[in-house]
């Protein structure tokens, strides 16, 4: 092909189509387009081990670790012993980050009436989520092995405790790829005050780097760097585009290193994010009804934001969505705490809940809601630090919940003893729940695994066992 | 014998000699990754009593009295048998575990079986022997070191060629990003393509090595083992300052320090004679560890899992095991029990881990400057203001003071108990805490012959310079350094709580308020005395007492240093400021004062004196001026007196200490040399030595991977039995046994001493392997689509920094300015502050600091520096062996639109415009800024024809050339000129090592 004909050839296919696939055409001269094509993808869409009725996930990740007690256990004997130590039996041995075993009790902070068929408890401070309680599955006899923020959270998204493991958005994308190729597989996004622990959280541990959580941020563009410097216009970037693949699709000829084809692919792919995310964060064309059925500003960065965000991005194919929500850390306050948290949060989760069903997301959409532990039944009171009416943290048992894709709804599983403190009856580790999303997909969490410095790896670790009972 | 190698590409068909199955390259594989997990090292989950990975299990057979193996005799092989059965009761591996044997591997067994089943040492545990260089009579390239004998030898077997040199533009960018990190200048490419020396091509590799420039490229690969970060990790993840160590590094490597040498200060500097101040900074290595500064944690938890990386990164970096598997339980295919485990963790955990002050020469000459000149001003003192007013105003200041002193005897106590904590009394009387510290501890301390009516009890909080920042407190995380928190001070005389009824000030009266929630602290007076005084609410009678000092916080906050002392006497005490040397001299008749105690009190005058204030303020200045070093992070080895004992820790958890273990290396290799004390510094030694199997071959391969993009052993963290065998076993054995012991004349370079990396170098990159065209023809591309024959140079991604470097090189801008604290280069201030718990408000730095090479850059780790972590970068906390090399759109992104990339467009735009010659002439030059080499005139005529659309389209749109160009003049063609080099930065050669 002539220098002339070639740069038609490229003008008339427009922009974005196949450029790999001509660079390897242009290759031609040297050899079969067979072995010139970019690395196979590392995000094409991979059979599951079996298969799951969720394509997707949306972590709802209320960091800090928001009080059980108060928002979905309700326990009444708590009220009566109001102020009394626990039983030595029942503290000895526990270690606990401020408080001394043997502070005092402190009794539900809010009034708790049940909600929807299923009859769920739940505290006055989530009306918004009372309405959907027949949608999801409540666990309240949730534990972990954490009991300070940075390892719990690193330990609820990678199944282990320090950072290095990769997170369960980078296993699932690493095991299931992802639907489109316009967006990144796994979002992150955050909406609270700090995550404590950081990009661990989404890190991919020793999985390849590509699957790492790409943050979607709330200041400046989504991505970073998704938009082209000042005073470039999209002609000025399409130009420019084409000058790359062209000059690289020329070096293919002569070096022969497919991987020139696949920088080229990432390019393409570049471009398209460049379209695809703004068109994904424009919240205008989104109905009145919606925008207020999440509470959405659509400028204003907020939880609901996110929420909207979330359902946009499942529709467009991405495969794992985290949400942070961060500042539920009541060591004083929780009332307030609590109040002011479920003030930003609970009309979102709910509305995602709502909208994911009216758009017939819901059964293919996986949403978890919790925290990486709970908080004690004993009370938090601290002069020198300037606390009161607190509650320390407590990973023998907490609460969250999961809905849609693959869980049955509308009911609680799990009972905790009279005072809140451990399981009595359905007790799961996060392991367990890790396994039980896995399985949600159509991953075996056993069989997902990963060979590094000499050993399988996988998200759990050498535990975790499906939750049959809430499967649908 | 080629028939069977290429046979083996294919499909494994059954062979009939002994000689073709390879244990160790064909069986052992097999057994390990489907055999070992249930009949392995691990005795607690073995089966049916079998173990297969050794000869006389395999003989000996399991529970069933089988053997499992009769060697030469396959039908009666009971393994066989179970391989190749059909029934599903029977078959293994058994089908739940999801592992199938592969008809390929069951023929392999069963050859190996047939042929004698004979076990092999593992290649890597066998001790190093070098081996006899190949002799090529005919070699189909040039030889220039041994390595190519091995190269070609193996090239010649598979029926390859090595490919053409690479031209000269080529290779020297190629050897520059190898050596030092950035390309060469135009002008520097010139002087190589011009020299008509055979050895214009070694000068070259001499220059680099011997640029500075070497140890900061050289550095960074080792900082990503050392998992060296500027923050501490965790929640809080504040900064941290360690980069002293990052310095030591650099010039380690630009001074060629043995590897031996090197290995030895960074694991034990701190246990050698006279250990030098560079030695202790160098055991920084193992304190890049992180460090949990969260409210609330058990901080001996967190030193558990530090201790636990020190472990593991040592295994990884210098045996290439992976130890870590060990930690909960035996290793499942490795011969690493776990008790062995917990004897390796036996060395790392009997350190202390203190901040060490690191002055720069120049801090040191000042402060001697000034310390001289305070002294000359300070013996001017006692004449400022002549002899009879010095005499008299001296003489009304003891008369004062001596009305005011309080008679005060120090106690020191019969007993010491401090749990974890080890107290011990100095020769003033204070006392000393060292060993750990926790969220609670409780100091108990009893004494006997007591004065008698002691009518109050003081409790001073000394400095010492051995504590975080200078004491009192022993505080080093979450609160201020150096803090401590008294919560109870409980006094029992004779047996019965003594009523202690006020303390002299109400921050001390929250020790004895029954309230442990409250506490007396140091109230942010770090480096400085304290002190607390307790009253009893009656005169106490007893002898003997027990004193109680509960120190309980969310955060470790017990004292490091303090002194006891009662008064008996009677009345209203008022505690005085005075020192305790000066306090005691005053309460005796001055007629009974020696000339030393006169001494002391006139000193001590001298620096209160109200009339000689004005004359000591010329001294505070000068102590105001006095530099504050830099810190670093450093290991300390425990005083013999206080070991710190080690216990195995069940299924690895912190919580679950069970028998206690002593400091040992594993049975599978070497013995520490008898009569050595087992500590680090042997280790250190024994890791290193002549006898050990792994350390040299791990480190070459892991030198040769930097090279060519693939290890000898592609598992460059894994000589164990799942890692991969090596591609040439015989040169990786040759490199390990050269490395050590140099025979090959060729070089200068460097120190020339056994372990010296820069020879090591230099025998890599003068090879005619490493100087191969990266080029790559179909017919290679199918047959070795990795490169392992290395029949062609190698083609591999540059590393973040060196994408970064490369571009501000190419551009002019790259600072050469070395070492320092790290810096902030120009980044969106949201990555260190949206989302981040511990926000890092990324305060852009000034001047050159936002040019420097990119491992100046600050490090945090629960928010890296973006492009870095783009471009696959670790985040410091993890070691990382080997950066993953990715090819990503979010790499795509950056590389056009982030705002370093444009300012380096823009700079670059400038310098064209400065480039004398019309558009071709500058395309050229700009070209080869970027790409070093010339382009081709296809090439040219596509730029040509880009940049003169742009500039055509910024002529009619000034405000849009002026936004792309920045201000200035000209900016249409500047503006034109900065789109281009964008597309030149962006090109995939630019982003690669070719």
């Amino acid at each position: 092909m002539s220098l002339i004909a070639r740069r038609h050839f490229f003008r008339d296919c427009g922009y974005g189509i196949g450029k790999a696939a001509l660079a390897s055409l242009l290759a031609g001269s040297m050899a079969p387009a067979a072995d010139r094509t970019p690395k196979p993808d590392p995000f094409a869409p991979k059979k599951p081990h079996f298969p799951g009725k969720a394509k997707a996930v949306i972590h709802l990740f209320m960091a800090g670790a928001p009080s059980q007690l108060d928002l979905f256990d309700y326990k009444p004997e708590l009220v009566k012993l109001e102020g009394k130590p626990l039983p030595a039996e029942i503290i000895k041995g526990q270690r606990y980050a401020f408080i001394r075993p043997d502070a005092g009790v402190l009794g539900p902070r809010f009034k708790f009436a049940r909600h929807g068929q299923s009859g769920a408890e739940l505290a006055e401070v989530l009306p918004h989520l009372a309405r959907v309680v027949d949608d999801i599955a409540i666990l309240k006899a949730v534990h972990t092995d954490q009991f300070n923020h940075a390892p719990g959270q690193i330990f609820f998204n990678t199944g282990f405790g320090q950072p290095g493991r990769p997170s369960m958005g980078s296993w699932i994308t690493y095991g299931l790829g992802c639907e489109t190729r316009n967006l990144p597989a796994f979002v992150v996004m955050s909406t609270g005050s700090g995550i404590s622990g950081g990009s661990a959280c989404w890190s991919s541990g020793f999985l390849p780097t590509v699957y790492t959580g790409v943050r979607f941020r709330n200041q400046g563009d989504p991505i970073l760097n998704v938009s082209s410097p000042d005073g470039i216009d999209a002609q000025m970037q399409k130009d420019s585009l084409d000058l790359i693949a062209e000059l690289n699709a020329v070096r293919l000829g002569v070096v022969g290193d497919p991987e020139i084809a696949t920088r080229t692919a990432a390019y393409e792919m570049a471009g398209r994010l460049q379209t695809a995310a703004p068109e994904l964060t424009d919240l205008t064309k989104e109905p009145r009804q919606v925008l207020e059925l999440y509470g959405v500003q659509p400028e204003k960065p907020s939880f609901a934001r996110a929420c909207l965000l979330a359902r946009r991005m499942v529709e467009r194919g991405v495969r794992f969505i985290s949400i942070y929500h961060e500042g539920w850390d009541a060591h004083s306050d929780v009332s307030g705490n609590l109040k002011s948290n479920c003030g930003a949060t609970d009309q979102g989760a709910a509305a995602l809940i709502t909208d994911l069903k009216r758009l017939g997301l819901l059964d293919s959409t996986l949403v978890i809601w919790g925290g990486e532990f709970g908080r004690t039944p004993m009370v938090e009171s601290n002069p020198v630090l300037g606390r009161s009416l607190g509650r320390d943290h407590h990973p023998q048992a907490f609460t969250i919940w999961m809905a849609g894709g693959g869980i049955k709804p509308g009911i609680t599983f799990g009972k905790t003893d009279e005072l809140g403190f451990h399981p009595t009856e359905d007790a799961v580790h996060v392991h367990d729940v890790q396994a039980t999303i896995l399985h949600c997909l159509g991953l075996d969490h056993e069989k997902l695994t990963f060979r590094h410095a000499g050993r399988d790896f996988r998200l759990t670790d050498v535990f975790g066992k499906v939750i049959k009972p809430i499967l649908a | 014998m080629r028939w069977v190698v290429v046979a083996g590409l294919v499909a494994w068909t059954s062979v009939a000699t002994a000689a073709d199955v390879d244990f160790n390259r064909d069986v052992r594989p097999i057994l390990s990754a489907r055999c070992f997990k249930c009949h392995g090292p691990d005795a607690a989950a073995r089966k049916a009593k079998l173990r297969l990975d050794t000869a006389e299990g395999a003989a000996a057979g399991g529970s069933s009295g089988e053997p499992a193996v009769v060697p030469g005799k396959p039908e009666e092989s009971e393994l066989l048998r179970r391989i190749f059965t059909d029934t599903e009761t029977e078959v293994m591996p058994p089908p739940a575990v999801k592992t199938p044997l592969t008809a390929r591997e069951k023929a392999i067994l069963k050859d190996w079986v047939t042929a004698g089943a004979r076990y092999e040492p593992h290649w890597a545990f066998v001790p190093l022997k070098r081996p006899a260089v190949p002799v090529l009579p005919n070699p189909s390239g040039p030889l220039y070191t041994p390595i190519d004998n091995f190269i070609q030898a193996r090239l010649d077997r598979e029926g390859l060629k090595p490919s053409p040199p690479a031209d000269r533009p080529t290779l020297i960018r190629r050897v520059y990003l190898d050596l030092i990190g950035i390309p060469p200048t135009p002008e520097e490419v010139d002087a190589f393509v011009r020299d008509p020396a055979p050895d214009a091509y070694e000068k070259v590799v001499d220059r680099l090595l011997a640029s500075p420039h070497y140890g900061e490229r050289w550095a960074r690969k080792w900082l990503d083992l050392a998992r060296y970060a500027d923050t501490n990790g965790y929640e809080k993840d504040r900064p941290r300052s360690i980069w002293p160590y990052r310095d030591w590094v650099i010039k380690a490597l630009n001074d060629d320090v043995p590897f031996d040498q090197f290995t030895i200060e960074q694991l034990a500097g701190d246990l050698l004679p006279q250990a030098t101040l560079a030695q202790r900074v160098a055991t920084g290595f193992h304190r890049n560890t992180m460090l949990n500064e969260e409210g609330g944690i058990d901080p001996l938890e967190f030193r558990y899992y530090a201790v636990v990386d020190r472990v593991n990164v040592t295994a990884t970096t210098w045996l290439g095991l992976t130890f870590g598997c060990a930690q909960c339980h035996t290793h499942k295919f490795d011969p690493i029990t776990q008790t062995e485990y917990y004897r390796l963790f036996a060395f790392f955990n009997n350190a202390d881990e203190p901040e060490l002050p690191v002055p720069t020469p120049q801090q040191q000459q000042l402060g001697d400057q000034l310390t001289a000149q305070i002294r000359q001003l300070e013996a001017k003192l006692p004449t400022q203001l002549g002899t009879l007013r010095t005499l008299g105003a001296f003489a009304r200041w003891v008369a004062q003071n001596r009305r005011r002193a309080v008679p005060w005897t120090v106690l020191r106590p019969k007993t010491l108990e401090g749990g974890l904590t080890r107290l011990s009394v100095q020769g003033d009387g204070s006392i000393v805490a060292s060993g750990d510290t926790t969220k609670r501890d409780l100091y108990t301390l009893t004494f006997e012959n007591l004065p008698e009516s002691i009518t109050a009890i003081r409790l001073e909080a000394l400095p010492d310079d051995r504590l975080p920042a200078g004491g009192p407190g022993r505080t080093y995380y979450e609160g201020p350094k150096g803090d401590f928190f008294l919560s109870e001070f409980t006094l029992t005389a004779a047996g019965q709580p003594v009523k202690l009824a006020r303390a002299s000030s109400t921050a001390a009266g929250q020790a004895i308020d029954g309230n442990p929630l409250t506490g007396w602290t140091a109230n942010n007076q770090f480096g400085t005395r304290s002190v607390a005084v307790f009253f009893p609410a009656r005169p106490l009678t007893a002898r003997t007492a027990q004193l109680e000092l509960l120190f309980e916080r969310y955060y470790a906050s017990s004292l490091g240093r303090f002194r006891l002392a009662v008064t008996t006497q009677p009345g209203e005490i008022k505690p005085t400021e005075l020192p305790h040397e000066v306090e005691s001299v005053l309460t005796r008749d001055p007629a009974e004062w020696t000339a030393a105690e006169w001494g002391t009190v006139f000193r001590h005058w001298l620096s209160v004196a109200e009339e000689l204030k004005a004359a000591r303020e010329p001294i505070e200045a000068l102590r105001k001026q006095r530099p504050v070093p830099p810190t670093t992070l450093v290991l300390q080895e425990r005083p013999p007196e206080n070991p710190r004992p080690t216990f195995r820790h069940h299924r690895g958890e912190f919580l679950e200490p069970r028998e206690r273990v002593e400091p040992g290396v594993p049975a599978v290799l070497p013995p520490l040399p008898p009569g050595e004390m087992p500590n680090r510094l042997t280790l250190a030694r024994w890791l290193v030595s002549r006898e050990n199997p792994l350390t040299a071959r791990v480190t070459v391969n892991r030198h040769w991977q930097a090279f060519f993009g693939r290890g000898l052993v592609r598992t460059l963290d894994d000589f164990g039995y799942q890692g991969e065998a090596p591609t040439h076993p015989d040169l990786l054995d040759w490199l390990a046994v050269e490395f050590q012991e140099p025979t090959v004349p060729a070089s200068q370079a460097g120190s020339g001493l056994p372990w010296s990396v820069k020879r090591l170098h230099k025998l890599i990159v003068l090879s005619a392997t490493y100087r191969q065209v990266a080029h790559v023809s179909p017919e290679l591309l199918a047959k070795d689509p990795e490169n392992k024959l290395l029949a062609r140079g190698p083609r591999v991604r540059l590393e973040a920094e060196q994408i970064r470097d490369s571009a501000l090189k190419a551009a002019g801008l790259l600072s050469a300015k070395m070492y320092g604290p790290s810096v902030f280069p120009p980044q969106p201030a949201s990555v260190t502050t949206e989302g981040t718990y511990g926000g890092l408000n990324w305060k852009v730095s000034d001047g050159e600091d936002r040019y420097r090479r990119g491992l100046y850059t600050f490090a945090k780790r629960t928010a890296p520096y973006a492009m870095a972590s783009t471009f696959d970068a670790p985040s410091g906390e993890a070691c990382v062996v080997r950066r993953e090399v990715t090819n990503t759109a979010l790499q795509a992104l950056t590389m056009l639109n982030d705002a370093v990339f444009l300012d380096v467009a823009q700079a670059l735009a400038r310098r064209v415009m400065a480039y004398p010659g019309k558009t071709p002439d500058r395309l050229t030059w700009l070209f080869r800024l970027c790409l070093v080499r010339s382009p081709t005139a296809e090439e040219l005529a596509r730029l040509t024809k880009f940049y003169e659309d742009q500039r055509v389209r910024f002529a009619i749109d000034p405000v849009r050339a002026d936004a792309v160009a920045g201000r200035g003049p000209d900016t249409p063609e500047r503006a034109a000129w900065t789109l281009t080099a964008r597309a030149l930065l962006n090109l995939d050669e630019f982003v690669t090592k070719e």
